[in-house]
This record gives structure tokens, sequence and C-alpha cells, in this order.
């Protein structure tokens, strides 16, 4: 095979590759003398933007394209977007005391491969958003895992909150039972009087119940239970039963019998205040839904094993609400009952807790029994609870930047503040508060999100890039768990938003400033 | 007074908005939309800078890349400065852009060499730690821009005009 070079190509495909190479790179070509005087001129100037009249109007640009370059040699400098928007690539050829600059359309190969790369880069971009995307997802993921243990602090918290108050309820009933006692033995036989004290010892007895109950309930099927395990002496309890329920099921006009059988010589040891409610809250339950025949409880200590046997006449379960008995807060039931709900889903925790069983059989119409099996427990000492010790912070003379635009929201931060002992210095956009903050290292920076220009977030952002140490808290409208991710991951160290919960305002602002510039440690804070 | 004229390179991963920087600066103008740039466009602005002599920047707006070939090595040829670009929200275009740095300080020691990080407007996304920035500082002037709001655009390339005429 020959090779091919201008030579031996025919004149006349010589003369169409001239045509075809002049048409498509359609050359522009310029003189110039050493100090870039324009010579001489050849082509379409215009295409390349340069004025056809006078050329030498843009010689200036091309001037500025060769800049730093050593014009006695020859440089290719290619894809060159000129600023008529047209591609070309620029060649300088030395000769002698002058030199040429080329100019050769390039718009049709810039055009092709910009289609490639434009396409090329939205892919990869498309790509590490998607990466980012499927980040955020699992960030939102734990963050829902983050909302749900949340959610069983606050549970745990509620839980705490009704133990606290059902504890409360108990000495007051304590003492209302003592003195209904003294009550009744003085009343004598006024009927008027006996029936009065009989209410009032009804619904006391309601509301000891029910106490109870919460109290239990609060304490959360979560926590490990805490047993406390003593010797019971069961003829006392027994005798306290009788006393608690007798006059109530008399009064009904029911048969009221607790039988106790001691057939073990061992002593029986049971957390007894879980004991005594399992018992209460079976009997209370056995006394309210039977309105006539009889209650009775047998409680028998054989082979260090407690059982008790709680078995009435009432209106009994339905076969369809047996499933739902033990259920919290379920009242279904006892068709038209009072009561929270609470006692049976009650004893069966506290049969569990002591490892027992519990087993009923009902049938509508002719009563219920209860059946619960517990064994001894072991003596153990009572666990106790560390008490936490809430901090407190001194406040006067420290120093707070606070930046925000809102001229309202500034005096009240600034009284709220000043109150708090700061001494306050307030700006009213970001930029200012970057410098201010950098030149007078307040205590604390608060700083508000939305101020119109630099953002708060990208405020904070520059203050630790730049390696500010103090303390930072911003303020925003928007309370959502992603702008306070985002507040903090710019620098932030607590997160506020509004409108300002004023009690959590000032804990923030003491924590911040406990801490101000001595703490090195800049691990943002639950605010 | 002449402004001097000095050739000021633009280098960056693709995307981080070398070019709205450019068009922020010289036009005062920002596009929403995204053209690759091919090649290279040139374009210049006059700096004035108190009591010194003006400065003619000849920006040299170079198509992104994460790593210098031969084509953006002929760009570079005969600048004085060189503006590193990344793009905030992507910490890969950070690395790139001290990649590129590495790559061009043999081709150009004397170069004065600035970085920004752009998108500020967007600083809630940013995958660069202010703390990055804070190390970066030790070895390489460090700047926030924002070609969208126009935050610190001017105060880059008014940096780099002092570094080139001091």
């Amino acid at each position: 095979m020959t090779a091919l070079d201008f030579g031996s190509v025919p004149e006349r495909v010589e003369l169409y590759l001239r045509e075809l190479f002049w048409q498509r790179v359609n050359p522009l070509l310029l003189c110039f003398d050493a100090g870039w005087e324009l010579r001489d001129v050849r082509g379409d100037a215009a295409h390349y933007g340069l004025d056809g009249n006078d050329p030498g109007q843009g010689v200036q640009t091309l001037r500025d394209l060769f800049i730093g370059l050593p014009l006695h040699e020859p440089q290719d400098v290619p894809f060159v977007e000129l600023a008529n928007g047209r591609s070309a690539h620029l060649h300088l050829i030395p000769d002698g005391d002058i030199f040429y600059v080329l100019m050769l359309d390039a718009d049709t190969e810039r055009d092709r491969r910009r289609v490639q790369q434009q396409l090329g880069h939205e892919e990869a971009l498309a790509s590490q958003a998607k990466t980012k995307a499927i980040g955020q997802l699992k960030q939102i993921r734990s963050e829902l895992e983050r909302q749900h243990s949340r959610l069983e602090e606050a549970h745990a918290l509620k839980n705490a909150l009704i133990a606290t108050l059902s504890h409360e309820f108990r000495t007051p009933l304590t003492s209302i039972f003592g003195y209904l006692q003294l009550a009744e033995r003085r009343a004598g036989d006024e009927p008027a009087m006996r029936e009065a004290l009989h209410a009032v010892r009804r619904n006391a007895s309601y509301l000891f119940t029910l106490a109870e109950n919460l109290l239990e309930y609060g304490r959360g099927e979560s926590t490990a239970p805490l047993l406390n395990p003593t010797p019971v002496d069961l003829e006392s309890l027994t005798r306290d039963l009788d006393a608690m329920f007798r006059p109530l099921a008399e009064e009904k006009g029911l048969e009221f019998r607790v039988a106790l059988k001691l057939d073990e010589v061992a002593e029986p040891v049971f957390d007894e205040i879980r004991l005594r409610q399992i018992l209460v809250n079976l009997l209370s339950n056995a006394v309210r839904y039977t309105r006539r025949g009889e209650v009775t409880a047998e409680i028998v200590w054989r082979a260090q094993t407690l059982g008790i046997d709680i078995t009435d006449t009432g209106i009994g379960i339905a076969a369809a609400h047996r499933d739902g008995v033990f259920v919290p807060f379920n009242r279904g039931g006892h068709a038209g009952s009072k009561g929270a709900g609470l006692g049976l889903s009650i004893v069966k925790r506290m049969v569990e807790q002591m490892h027992g069983t519990l087993a009923f059989d009902s049938e509508v119409g002719r009563g219920s029994s209860f059946r619960v099996m517990l064994p001894r427990a072991r003596e153990r000492p009572a666990a106790h609870a560390d008490d936490a010790i809430a901090p407190r912070f001194w406040l006067q003379g420290r120093s707070i930047l606070v930046a925000d635009d809102d001229s309202d929201v500034a005096h009240l931060l600034e009284a709220l503040l000043g109150d708090l002992g700061f001494r306050v210095r307030v700006v009213a956009d970001a930029q200012s508060a970057v410098l201010e903050a950098m030149a007078g290292r307040p205590d604390v920076l608060l700083i508000d999100v939305e101020l119109s220009g630099l953002s708060g977030n990208a405020a904070v952002y520059k203050l630790r890039s730049r390696g500010y140490k103090g303390r930072i808290v911003t303020l925003s409208a928007t309370a959502t768990a992603e702008a306070r991710e985002a507040a903090l991951r710019a620098g932030a160290d607590h997160y506020l938003t509004k409108p300002l919960n004023v009690e959590q305002f000032v804990h923030v602002m003491q924590q911040a400033a406990s801490t101000g510039w001595s703490g090195e440690n800049h691990e943002p804070d639950d605010a | 007074m002449t402004a001097t004229a000095h050739k000021l390179c633009m280098i960056g991963d693709f995307g981080v908005g070398k070019t709205s920087l450019v068009s922020r600066f010289v036009h005062s103008t920002f596009s929403e939309k995204y053209l690759t740039t091919i090649g290279v466009k040139v374009d210049s602005k006059e700096v004035a800078l108190a009591g010194r002599a003006p400065c003619k920047l000849v920006l040299w707006d170079i198509a992104g890349k994460s790593h210098l070939d031969a084509l953006n090595m002929t760009y570079l040829r005969g600048a004085s400065a060189l503006l590193l670009v990344a793009d905030g929200t992507r910490e890969r275009s950070l690395h790139a852009a001290l990649n590129l740095l590495m790559q061009s300080r043999t081709l150009l020691p004397d170069a004065a060499i600035v970085l920004a990080v752009n998108k500020l407007d967007l600083v809630e996304q940013w995958e660069v730690a202010p703390a990055a920035l804070n190390e970066l500082r030790r070895t390489l002037p460090v700047h926030e821009t924002s070609a969208r709001s126009g935050e610190g655009v001017e105060a880059v390339f008014a940096d780099i005009a002092t570094r080139l005429t001091s």
C-alpha cells in the first residue's frame, strides 16, 4: 500500500481537501511586529468577533491570551472561548522580527465535546447526589430511631410523673383511713352518720386502689422491677383485707370470707407491697362486680408457695373479652364498669415480676375465679437510686454578642440576657457578628439563623473555619431536626427555636456561659 | 496609569462554580444553569487597590478537572496566580483542588495561590467541615465564597490582586 501525502494526492483531490479544510477551520491570520503592532489581517475577522473594519481593536484581547508566554517560540492554545461565544484554536507562529497569530474555528468540535462532557458531568453529579441522598436516608432512619428512643424516654418520664403523683396520694389516704376508723367507732348508732362514713370509706378505698395501681403502672413495664422481699405476716395481712373489704361487701349485701391456711413452717418472704396490691386489686374487682351472692378469698401458704384463690358470684367475663382482661386501661371485660381498667393488668405484671402464675375461670352471670401461685422469694436489700445534682452557674459579668436583624427580638434578648447578668452587645447582621466576635471574643455569641444577607449559619461556619473557639448559640424559627443538624454542623454548640421557651433559653445560656472560651471541646450539646 | 496584566488561572473539579465566579466578578451576573466549560474561557477585569498601582486580572477559566492533564498544563503556562476552586457541598472537590495544587506547584513554583470554597449560600449542605478549612488556612489563603449571592467574591480576587502587586 502506498503512503498518502500531499505530493501523491491527485490535484483534484488536493483541491477538494483544501476547500474542505478552509471551509471547516475558517482561518484568520494576523501578523504582528514584536511590539504587538498589527501589520496585516487575512481572513474573516468578524467570524472571531473582531471588527472587520478595525480588527486592531481586538488586539488587546489576543495579547492577554499570550501573557507570560515567550513570543519567539511557537504557541498552541486550543479551544479558547472568544468574547462572541465562538471557540477557536489559537496558534502563535514566530517568524524573525514578526509573528503570526493564526485562529482556526473549533466550534463544531467544541459543541460535540460539550454534549459528551455535559452528559458525563451531569451523570457524575447525579450519582454523587444519589449517594448523598442514600446517606441522608440513612440519617433519617437513625433520626427516627433516635426519636423512637426519645419517645420511650418521654414515656418513662410520664410513668415517673404518675408514680410520683400516686405516691403523693398514699400518705394522705393512709391518714384518711386511720381517721375513718376512729370516726366510725365514735359515730355510734347514728344511721345518717354511719352511712356517710361508709360512703367516704368506699370512695377513699377506691382512690387508694387507684393510687396504688397508678404507682405500679408508673414504674413502667420496661423497668426492671425493684422487688423488696421481706418476711410477711400473713395473719395480719388477712385481717387487713377483711377490715378493708368486709364493710364494702356487707354494704352490698354480699357474703364475704377470707380464709388463711398455714401448712408450711418456713417464714413466708415476699415483696409485701406487691402482694398486698395483688390481693387488693383482685378483691376490689370481685366486690365491685358482684351484685349478689358471695366473695371469698382463700390464702394458702404451703410447700414454699403462696396460693391465692379469689372467687365471686359476680357478672363474669364474656369469652370475647377474656384476652383483653389483662390489657391496661381495657374496661371491656366488665361491661358498664367504672374504674381505670388498670387493676388486672397490674396484677398480671406483679405476678410475673414475682415469678408466679395467674389463671382465671369465668362464666357470664355466674362469676369469676382468679388463682395466683407465688413462690417464696429470697430476701434482698433494697436498691437506692442516685440523686442527680443540678449544676448552678454564675453569669454576672459574662459577655454576649447578639446578632439579630429584628430590632424587637434583639431588644427582648438584650433585656433577658441583661437580667441574667450578661454584658450584652447587639449587632444587626452576620458580617458584623463575624468581625465583632473575632475581635471581641465574647463568652457567648447568640446569632439568628435567618439573617438577611449572609445567613447565621454561614457566619458561624466562617468563624469556626477561622478557628473561633467561643460558644455559639443559634436561634431559628425552623424547628426541624434537619435545620438543627445543619446549624450544629456549621459549628454552633446549641440550637434554640422561636418562639423562645424562656426556661430552656436560660438553661442553654447558663450552659454556654459556663464553658465559654475555656472549653476547648466543641462537641455540640443537645438543647 | 496602565494596569499591569496578570494571568490568573482558575482550576478545580467540574461543577464547583469557576465560570460562575468569573461571571459574578466580571459581569455581576449568575445563572442557575450548569454549562460545562470546554477548553478555556478568558476574561479580564481591572482591580483597584488602595495605595497600589491598578492591576488587571486576565482570568483563565479552565475546564473542570480533578487532575491536571496535558491540555490543562498548556493553559497554565505563563500564569502568575492560581485560584483553586472547590465546592463546599462536595468534599471530594476539595480533595481535587488540593491535588491540583500539588500538581501545579512544580509547573508554577512562584505563582500566588488562593483557595476559594464556593457555594456558601448552601452552607447547610456543606460536607467540608469548618475545622478542615481552619487547618488549611495554616498553609493556604482560604476564602468562602458564593457566586450566587456574591458573598466573598470581590474579596477573593482582591486578595489575589494584593498578592500579585505586593
